[in-house]
């Protein structure tokens, strides 16, 4: 491999090592909002409580909308915040509301040796292969700033509605077919007669995601 | 200017986090958070390539992803729901119904 290097190959490589250790403000604020990211990630898996797990989805959410908005793609910043931290988590809370069930055995460790003779390895070579590829590439494609309609809303509906038109059309009919499935999944069977002590009617969810589309 | 593998190595990590809640945690509940939790590590990567190569396709890509999960979500909480009603449960351990 060493024989094939030639001299742009050589620059690119120097360009990221001085790139690598070099720690603008910038760079700086991206990893304190990461550490938080990541912070509320853990807190999301390891609560006991459901409503505490959504507030720390949440405040994850708020983390990557902060981390698009850096990428410049401030349309995406605003739908993070809208869709997910906003219509998704709470139809979180209201499945939350409706089950209101106090958990016995928060994690499984059935088993757990096993899959870790699996799984330890498996990851161990894909972090390898990962960062080898990681730290083997240009650091930065296009260091200067995208022009200022770079994830503007007017770029992307554009987008959306010339390229991905049929994607977008699929799409809606997905969110249609959800809102119907989640209607017919979720509602009592009072004439079906499988149960003849049936609860009360519960409020669907299946209204939270199909309102805000 | 930051380096694109930042955001890749945090996109890793997020993904990792929700990998582990999905195999770890019993409720059904917090394995659907984990699961959104590793599509926004995707969208995070694509917005990030996104970036590094000036493309704004990438948004439009992560938008469609964005509403894809939420149709996920809507039919894996209805599901939850009518689990809950038959089982009284979702501890997706005890779900063995289609296990035969």
């Amino acid at each position: 491999m060493s024989g094939l290097l030639l001299a742009p190959a050589v620059q690119a490589q120097m360009v990221a090592s001085s790139q690598l250790s070099e720690w603008p403000l910038a760079r700086v604020i991206l990893w304190i909002i990461g550490t938080f990211a990541i912070f509320f990630g853990v807190l999301t898996i390891t609560r006991k409580n459901p409503v505490g797990a959504v507030m720390s989805l949440v405040a994850t959410f708020f983390c990557l909308a902060a981390t698009y908005a850096m990428l410049f793609a401030h349309f995406l910043a605003a739908v993070q915040v809208l869709v997910y931290a906003g219509a998704i988590m709470v139809l979180f809370i209201f499945v939350v509301m409706v089950l209101n069930r106090d958990e016995t055995d928060a994690v499984s460790l059935r088993g757990v040796v096993l899959k870790g003779l699996v799984g330890v390895p498996a990851i161990f070579y894909l972090v390898l292969k990962l960062g080898w590829y990681l730290f083997h590439t240009a650091r930065v494609l296009h260091p200067e700033d995208p022009p200022a309609s770079f994830g503007t809303v007017e770029e992307v509906g554009k987008i959306l509605f010339t390229d991905y038109l049929f994607g977008f059309e699929a799409v809606s009919v997905l969110l249609l077919i959800a809102v119907i499935a989640a209607v017919v999944v979720a509602r009592t069977h009072k004439h079906a007669g499988t149960t003849p002590g049936s609860q009360p009617p519960t409020p669907s969810p299946a209204s939270g995601p199909g309102g805000h589309h | 200017m930051i380096p694109i593998q930042d955001f890749l190595m945090l996109a890793a990590a997020l993904f990792a986090v929700g990998s582990l809640g999905v195999i770890l945690r019993r409720n059904a509940l917090i394995v659907l958070m984990s699961i959104e939790l590793q599509l926004n590590a995707a969208n995070l990567t694509l917005v990030a390539f996104g970036r590094a190569y000036h493309d704004s396709h990438a948004h439009a890509f992560a938008f469609l992803v964005m509403a894809v999960a939420a149709a996920e979500a809507a039919v894996g909480l209805a599901i939850v729901v009518g689990i809950f009603r038959n089982k009284k449960s979702v501890n997706v351990d005890e779900l063995t119904l289609m296990k035969h």
